[in-house]
């Protein structure tokens, strides 16, 4: 037994000059010093040995143990100092790197708008993409054969009805909701309704034959033009910032009269003129008027009661001139080197 | 369109102080945009007159010759191929950096060895006329060394109009048209169109008359007037009327087809001028099935009954409306002319317009609807002129006017309250009123407050119909910059809360920020070759039946094809992918969306679908879209919920039969998750393994506000013991099958969850070991140790036979 706890002491000295971490001296530690350590063994073992022999044994085996113990210390400290100096940290380093997802930026546009106007008081609304000719049309105050339909190049889709005739389209507008919300809530009616429309036209920078649009309207009893001069200015701050100007001009649009063009002033150049406002200092961004009376009649409003306002934006152009973006075919375009900027 | 400035001074004195621009912006802020300005010098610059000083051979070309050009300042040498050339001519010189109307920039140059600074130039090349037989010479009011503009008095300023707005006023594609509302705008004075014409002309009486013409629909042709013109002689056009036309891009041809050139773009309304040698009569006619003509553009054209011709009484003679015949054109021969001054439908024009993807100056016209009156004074107005030209002009048959259809004179109350309702504000009542007649309308007080509202006749075919159009007449010349904004007052209430859209936008945003997955807007359209190599069959696709060439034309039933060509264009930029899209598919079966309001029929079944697509080189892709899925339906519905994967017999051609899953939560059959198979993976060339879930919208969006909100579950009060049991079985045997059975075998069971799934050397090759975490909890005790061994030693027992599987230690 003496020999014993010799033994331990001398290996245990042996063991720690060795030692060049706070890993090894751990180690060492839970060998020889812990609860079911070596010199654990050997007092708790103490217990069975001759009462004579006891006292001796015991005595040198504290005697030990606390060498031991301070030794062990005395390594502790200056390896605790020495590692100090070693695990210097770079806290410049980068975070850990994550993927993102990112949303289209048609998306985050949109949301603007339709966060803006419920903020008003109107509901969103929606409705099929694929439209009937009488909804995306005739309902919309443009009867066949009305000139304006020249004007929006329509898709037809080849599924004719029972009358042996094409009358279905790919909406080229999003106004044929408009009718549909009046039919289905009646007035006072306020809603805001973003969509996809499609016009068969060839692309290029310039030009989708797949576009978003959205587009708001109010019915009430006493609507007026005033009224809407004033909603769209708002708009326009919303949008492009508080010192931002209406300007208005006629423009036909079959489902609205008087039907205008409302141009906002250039936020790019504050209306000095540039580059993208052709240096005219003014933006055209909004189509607008009063609901023209047939169309309240299509949705089932008296127009000798209510009166409505009606305007829209295409997202593609808000878009575009939101972030700058120069190309229109970017947006379904499928690049996740454009979407990621997002 | 394009209009000359200098034309319309000629019926609105427009006084010194308006500038041209103040013309362009009160035109754009009143009427209609004009969208540009062009000085017309500014076509010529750089552009002078030279006088030919010597002409000597070229050395080393025999049709070319070189030419001394004295153009004051300094004398250029120049080589010219021009066989009429000679020395003492005054000829229009393009200096080097002039650009011609052609787009032709001059540059120094060497032709033939011999130096060249500059170009004598051709009627043609200065887009003036179109001789190009030799250079043009220019007479003795030629000034050397001053600019070619100024020759040709080219001080005009041409106004572009924004044409394709103006589908609703024919009035006014026209210079007299723009000088009416231009007088209306700045409140001048516009000369009546009627004091420009003498009427006073002999035509002979009917009985005398060469000329007899028939309508045979009277719904076809409103009104045709015609007259025969002999004694003739077919010329260039003076320069007063060649000006003109060159002043607004059009290239002059002979006398009497400028002239008609020239009336219609005065006063709108189109003429047309046949040779009349032998022409005696005039049939207005639908023309017969396969019947054909060649067109003024040399083009033979194949008609139909929806077509509207001229005939002769036996074979066509001219498109009614869009371009003569070839046969009836003037030629150099001619010496007599009917010409033709009719009104024709609008809508059939129109149709044959578009059918034969033929536009002309007067189709455009036509099909937006013309006053009838237009005809007569766009006659007169010719021979007029006519008489101008060709002074020995005599009229050879009677004024045939076929008029079937007499306007009655339309008239519309306006109310000056409902106005200033309308507009939201007052406007004075003198204002209003000189704003209207200043359009030509005519006004009839009935009380103080109450207006009888004429329509002029060119505002009248389809333009003005309602008291709102009177009433964006008075807005609009009184100016909306006038009106004070105002917002509306109205009663607060609370908007209908469009639910899908919030649960779109919620989707949308956890797809992107929680999953990573970008979000892509694809085409509704999809293309054959790209769905023949998904294996996809789209017998039963709708189509669209004009597509654009070369664009895809099928309606896409599904997101997963261009999704799948999403990870193609995107492949090689990292090595995983993912996307998503929620978009709009469409069936050929019939909806519930009715067509229209009296309608019956409904329209094509559309829906809504989320797509996802993950793609690289992971082999427990799979899984990880199926986590995906899983956690995305727990994040919408609630944490409570268990998605389930089910085995799927319906597998679309690019789906890996292997891996393919119908998703179920709380019995609904929502989408389905499948690996693109190898097959549809070599013919796309996707370079990582592919996989998509398609989820229907609609139907979530259904499930989801079906449910009540989730109540709390009251925190278990009683501890939960758990305990971990692996079964060893056949590989076949499905971890639904043997999970279902775990979670119904004893109420006491709450939570079943897989940990580990083995397969190897450690147990038979057809087996697999499935781990599972099993969670026992009783709401009202503490379970204890002997009452879980009972039920753990039931269940294995259970298990075991159920399935022949073995516990695994």
């Amino acid at each position: 037994m003496k020999n014993k706890i010799e033994e331990i002491r001398t290996e245990f000295l042996k063991q720690l000059a060795k030692i060049k971490n706070s890993e090894q001296l751990r180690d060492l530690e839970l060998r020889y010093l812990s609860r079911k350590g070596e010199l654990s063994d050997i007092m708790h073992n103490l217990k069975d040995v001759e009462a004579s022999l006891r006292k001796e044994l015991g005595e040198l085996a504290n005697t030990a143990k606390q060498e031991m113990q301070s030794k062990f210390k005395e390594l502790q400290v200056v390896l605790e100092k020495h590692n100090k100096k070693n695990e210097f940290i770079d806290v410049t380093l980068p975070g850990e790197k994550f993927i993102n997802g990112h949303l289209n930026p048609i998306t985050l546009v949109q949301n603007e708008l339709e966060d803006i106007f419920s903020s008003l008081g109107f509901m969103i609304g929606d409705g099929p993409e694929l439209e009937s000719d009488y909804y995306n049309f005739t309902a919309l105050n443009m009867p066949p054969q009305h000139p304006a339909r020249d004007m929006q190049d329509t898709f037809y889709v080849d599924l004719k009805n029972k009358d042996n005739q094409y009358d279905l389209v790919m909406r080229t507008q999003t106004s044929p909701v408009q009718v549909r919300l009046m039919q289905k809530y009646g007035a006072p009616l306020k809603a805001l309704i973003p969509g996809r429309c499609f016009r068969n036209e060839a692309t290029d920078a310039r030009h989708e034959h797949t576009f978003y649009q959205v587009e708001g309207i109010m019915v009430a009893k006493e609507i007026n033009f005033a009224n809407l001069k004033s909603l769209l200015e708002l708009v326009g701050q919303k949008l492009f910032g508080p010192n931002t100007k209406l300007r208005m001009r006629p423009k036909l649009f079959p489902f609205v009269e008087p039907g205008n063009n409302g141009e906002y002033t250039c936020f790019l150049c504050q209306g000095k003129g540039c580059r993208v406002c052709k240096y005219t200092g003014w933006l055209e961004i909004v189509g607008a008027g009063l609901i023209h009376p047939d169309v309240l009649r299509s949705g089932g409003i008296d127009p000798e009661v209510y009166s409505g306002l009606a305007f829209g934006f295409g997202l593609n152009r808000l878009a575009m001139l939101k972030y700058g973006i120069n190309d229109i075919r970017l947006f379904n375009g499928g690049d996740l080197n454009f979407l990621e900027q997002f | 369109m394009y209009i000359s400035l200098n034309w319309l001074k000629e019926f609105v004195k427009i006084p010194q102080k308006i500038s041209v621009n103040e013309i362009a912006v009160g035109l754009t802020q009143h009427t209609v945009e004009v969208e540009g300005l062009a000085h017309q010098a500014d076509k010529f610059k750089n552009i002078v007159v030279g006088r030919v000083l010597e002409v000597n051979k070229h050395p080393n070309a025999d049709r070319l010759r070189v030419a001394m050009v004295d153009i004051k300042k300094n004398k250029l040498k120049i080589v010219c191929g021009a066989p009429n050339l000679a020395e003492g001519q005054l000829v229009p010189v393009a200096l080097v950096g002039a650009i011609l109307p052609g787009g032709l920039e001059i540059k120094e140059s060497e032709i033939r060895g011999e130096k060249s600074s500059g170009m004598i130039c051709a009627e043609d090349e200065l887009g003036i006329g179109k001789g190009h037989e030799g250079i043009l010479v220019l007479n003795n009011n030629a000034v050397v060394g001053g600019a070619f503009s100024k020759y040709l008095k080219a001080s005009d300023v041409i106004l572009e109009i924004d044409n394709k707005s103006l589908s609703n006023r024919p009035d006014l594609l026209s210079h007299y048209g723009i000088a009416r509302e231009i007088g209306a705008i700045f409140d001048l004075t516009v000369k009546p169109y009627e004091k420009l014409l003498n009427k006073k002309i002999e035509f002979l009486n009917s009985k005398d008359s060469e000329l007899e013409v028939k309508i045979e629909d009277k719904e076809d042709c409103a009104r045709y007037m015609a007259v025969k013109i002999s004694g003739l002689e077919v010329k260039e056009s003076p320069d007063w009327l060649k000006e003109k036309l060159i002043a607004i891009n059009q290239k002059p041809i002979n006398n009497l087809v400028d002239l008609t050139n020239y009336v219609m773009f005065e006063c709108g309304q189109p003429l047309h001028a046949f040779s009349a040698d032998g022409l005696k009569k005039i049939v207005v006619r639908r023309a017969q099935k396969n019947e054909s003509l060649e067109t003024l553009d040399e083009k033979e054209r194949v008609l139909d009954e929806s077509d509207l011709v001229i005939s002769d009484g036996q074979s066509p003679i001219a498109l009614a409306g869009i371009m003569g015949g070839k046969n009836s054109g003037i030629n150099e021969a001619t010496k007599s002319i009917v010409l033709e001054s009719a009104n024709f439908k609008a809508t059939l024009i129109r149709k044959t317009s578009q059918k034969l993807g033929l536009r002309s100056e007067a189709s455009a016209r036509f099909e937006k609807s013309l006053d009838q009156s237009l005809t007569e004074s766009a006659l007169f107005r010719y021979i007029n002129l006519l008489s101008k030209i060709c002074p020995a002009l005599k009229i050879s048959s009677s004024l045939i006017d076929v008029q079937q259809v007499v306007l009655s004179d339309k008239s519309i109350v306006l109310d000056l309250d409902w106005l200033d309702k309308k507009i939201g504000q007052e406007i004075p009542k003198e204002e209003s009123i000189k704003i209207l007649k200043s359009l030509g309308f005519k006004i009839e007080e009935q009380t103080a407050r109450q207006l009888a509202v004429m329509i002029p006749s060119w505002r009248a075919t389809k333009d003005i119909t309602a008291r709102e159009d009177l009433a964006e007449e008075v807005l609009r010349i009184y100016g909306y910059d006038k009106i004070i904004s105002r917002m509306p007052s109205e009663t607060l209430s609370l908007p209908e809360i469009n639910q899908e859209r919030m649960l779109e936008r919620k989707i949308k945003n956890i797809l992107s920020l929680k999953y990573c997955l970008s979000e892509m807007y694809n085409y509704s359209f999809v293309g054959e070759e790209q769905l023949k190599k998904l294996n996809i069959d789209f017998s039963n696709y709708l189509k669209l039946v004009n597509p654009l060439s070369g664009i895809q034309n099928i309606l896409r039933q599904s997101l997963v094809p261009h999704l799948i060509s999403n990870i193609k264009t995107n492949q090689a930029k990292s090595e995983k992918i993912g996307f998503f899209e929620i978009g709009d598919v469409f069936f050929g079966a019939p909806g519930s969306i009715k067509k229209g309001v009296n309608n019956e029929e409904t329209l094509p079944y559309q829906e809504k679908k989320i797509g996802l697509i993950l793609a690289s080189e992971e082999t427990d892709l799979f899984i990880q879209l199926k986590g995906i899925v899983d956690n995305l339906l727990k994040n919408l519905i609630n944490y409570e919920i268990q998605t389930e994967f089910l085995l799927s017999n319906d597998f679309p051609g690019w789906a890996d039969k292997n891996q393919i899953v119908k998703i179920r939560v709380l019995n609904k059959e929502l989408g389905t998750i499948a690996v693109v198979n190898g097959e549809a993976s070599n013919n796309i060339s996707l370079k990582k393994k592919v996989v998509i879930a398609e989820i229907n919208f609609n139907a979530l969006a259904e499930l989801i506000f079906s449910l009540t909100v989730t109540r709390f579950r009251e925190i278990e009060k009683y501890p939960a013991v758990v305990r971990d049991l692996a079964f060893v079985l056949n590989e076949k045997i499905l971890y639904n099958e043997i999970r279902n059975e775990i979670v119904k075998f004893n109420p006491l069971i709450r939570s079943v969850e897989l940990f580990d799934i083995y397969v190897g050397s450690q147990i038979n090759d057809n087996e697999k070991s499935l781990a599972f975490h099993l969670s026992l909890q009783a709401e009202d005790r503490t379970l204890t140790a002997s009452e879980v061994e009972i039920i753990i030693t039931a269940l294995i027992k259970h298990i075991s036979e159920r399935f022949e599987a073995r516990i695994r230690n």
